[in-house]
């Protein structure tokens, strides 16, 4: 059930093209595996031990704690204005998180085995663990939260302590996931206590992107969309979003300065990633983004908000393969068997997981557009609603 | 309670690899995927490139960051301070491998090192990843002692299932004493030069501690807090491992 606003066209060609990327990538992920193994897969144990995969994997979970907080600024912390994407970026959250399970799921040795062998030998030194816990966690309340509004109740006291239970575990997700790296005090390129706040601001910022660009792609443009979400568009999100990037180019400036300047071994990967064209094409992403948001004009129109954020995206991706990947390139005992760093790309396997993963978030938003009402809102009271009219008719004075 | 550890005199040992390949035997290991590797490295720059080496097996440490990461707990110590994994919990996560300071775990489903893959010639049977021509009698994949299964991750044991027979009370496994040379691990009971030694750490007379303290003994990468039992000794000027850094960060291009 869509509103007549909403642009059919984008919605059936995201789920034609979704399930497209399904059926190649799956396919040709299975086909390999089922060949091949986890040979298939350009990783080792002499070389990149987690490759493209456990990338993915990060990418769509952070992605998915970023809608939640996108989602969590109108229903847990009050901000109203954001009520009329909350319920798409929930259901995209969920969407998102299911894609990267899938990478990681394919990535394992033994994935069914992890059902059991987790909670009932729960280790709880282990970030995996904890992290494990919460994103499950997240996705049952999520779950929840979604059935609720779905239902039409948004504010019955059930419905906001799981909206604010679902915010918490989304965060605890995010968090344990950056110790999972921060903590490893035998590789210098990961080892920060603070990369859980790292992780968390960058998972603010591709969720923003996200939202952004589905909004859009629900949409097609400002004109087709409704008043309140035009007015978000035009107004808060924006903002939002150049905040949070603003403080991720700082954030990532420090990492990468401070990693140029160290002598510590293990950091001198950072002279690689500089020397990539990758990492200037991140960096020309996140300035030029952040650049156009600065600007009242360009920060409003549709179709530079839209191409903002596929460019974040991209940035924010080739970040996670640079932090991921470059913080194995160091190998941790100098050996006849490595001269230099460890050479690493990733299969053909590998980006069909890749593939697969964006697939399935694809498929899932587009499914929720078509059958979820994902434009829906709360109901206004028309008291509220009345008010509402004469503050915009008449603007307090100051 | 023993605490076993292990001694490697770096001055005696020639790397001869003889280690390796006894350990290869031993625990039928893959080409390239040795329990027990010789790292050759060279330092220095023509015309004064010098060739070193150092032994490396798992250092079994005090405080295994590999355990500690395990969420299923498959990475365990024993009661006698060995660091084992049992197979039948590992889901092939990885993150052991990731949080080990010396590279010393293996996962089975990798490319092979040479071609044809000896997994395909030899192909194994039940969970079994291969089925080597020749094997071992012992299989406790509790233990990771044997061919190890699919999608697991694996390492030297220190030959727990010679080790863990040794009569009680022993404090040091001489590969000389035939009353104990079963219960050698197999690097320690071949190496020609006998640079390695094999002993209750807990002991302070057992010849390890001894020599741990009368040779200064040192472990390696001793920052990140796992503190090994595997202890070397460089002699008085000789540092273990003088660098780790890989080689990009050498000053390579670089002029004085």
């Amino acid at each position: 059930m869509m509103p007549q606003t909403q642009k059919r066209g984008s919605v059936n060609a995201a789920m034609v093209a979704g399930i497209a990327g399904l059926v190649i990538g799956l396919g040709m992920v299975f086909a390999n595996l089922i060949s091949n193994g986890h040979a298939a897969f350009n990783t080792g144990s002499n070389g990149v031990t987690w490759g493209l995969p456990v990338v993915n994997y990060v990418f769509f979970a952070l992605s998915a704690t970023g809608l939640a907080m996108v989602a969590s600024l109108a229903m847990v912390f009050g901000f109203k204005e954001f009520y009329p994407i909350a319920k798409r970026c929930i259901w995209l959250s969920l969407a998102v998180l299911v894609a990267g399970f899938t990478s990681l799921a394919l990535e394992l040795g033994h994935p069914f085995r992890l059902l059991w062998a987790v909670p009932l030998n729960f280790q709880e030194k282990s970030p995996l663990t904890w992290m494990g816990l919460f994103y499950t966690l997240f996705l049952i309340i999520a779950l929840l939260k979604f059935k609720k509004i779905n239902d039409g109740d948004w504010d019955s006291s059930t419905s906001r302590k799981l909206g604010l239970a679902a915010f918490v575990a989304e965060l605890a997700a995010g968090a344990t996931l950056g110790a999972a790296f921060g903590m490893m005090a035998m590789r210098p390129m990961w080892h920060d206590p603070q990369l859980p706040v790292y992780f968390l601001l960058t998972a603010g910022l591709s969720g923003a992107a996200l939202a952004v660009l589905v909004t859009y792609l629900a949409y097609g443009s400002q004109q087709n969309m409704p008043e309140k979400v035009r007015r978000l568009m035009t107004g808060a999100m924006p903002k939002v979003f150049a905040a949070v990037l603003g403080a991720s180019i700082i954030a990532l400036a420090a990492r990468i300065i401070s990693g140029l300047w160290t002598n510590a071994d293990g950091m001198q990967v950072w002279r690689a990633i500089v020397g990539s064209p990758w990492f200037w094409l991140e960096t020309i992403a996140l300035l030029g983004s952040f650049a156009l948001l600065l600007g009242s004009t360009t920060r409003n129109s549709g179709s530079i908000q839209f191409a903002v954020s596929v460019m974040v995206l991209i940035a924010v991706f080739i970040g996670r393969y640079e932090f991921i990947i470059g913080g194995q390139l160091v190998p941790v005992m100098k050996g006849a068997w490595v001269q230099g760093l460890i050479s690493y790309t990733p299969s053909l396997t590998e980006w069909m997981m890749t593939l697969a993963s964006m697939s399935i978030a694809l498929v899932g938003w587009a499914v929720g557009e078509k059958m979820l009402n994902l434009s829906a809102g709360p109901e206004e009271p028309s008291s509220a609603r009345e008010g509402l009219l004469q503050d915009r008719g008449a603007p307090h004075a100051a | 309670m023993t605490k076993w550890g292990m001694v490697i005199d770096l001055e005696k040992c020639t790397g001869c690899q003889a280690c390796s390949a006894a350990c290869q035997m031993e625990n039928n290991r893959l080409p390239g995927e040795n329990y027990q590797d010789v790292l050759y490295y060279t330092e220095g720059r023509q015309p004064t490139p010098v060739l070193k080496w150092i032994p490396r097996p798992c250092m079994h440490c005090e405080e295994p960051s590999c355990m500690q990461v395990c969420p299923t707990k498959a990475t365990y110590k024993t009661a006698d301070g060995v660091v084992l994994i049992d197979w039948n919990k590992c889901i092939g996560c990885k993150y052991c491998m990731v949080a080990c300071p010396y590279g010393v775990r293996f996962f089975t489903d990798e490319k092979p090192l040479i071609e044809p893959s000896v997994k395909q010639v030899f192909k194994g049977s039940g969970d079994l990843s291969w089925s080597p021509p020749y094997k071992g009698p012992q299989q406790d994949a509790s233990r990771s002692i044997g061919i190890q299964p699919d999608g697991v991750v694996s390492k030297c044991n220190f030959c727990y299932h010679k080790v863990s027979k040794a009569p009680k009370g022993t404090s040091d496994l001489d590969p000389d004493d035939p009353a104990l040379r079963e219960f050698v691990p197999a690097c320690v009971r071949t190496c020609a030069p006998s640079a390695r030694y094999f002993g209750d750490l807990d002991n302070p007379n057992s010849q390890v501690s001894r020599l741990i303290s009368d040779k200064r003994g040192v472990r390696l990468l001793d920052h990140t807090g796992n503190k090994p039992q595997v202890y070397y000794l460089a002699g008085d000027a000789a540092p273990v491992v003088p660098s780790t850094r890989s080689g990009a960060n050498n000053g390579e291009g670089e002029k004085a």
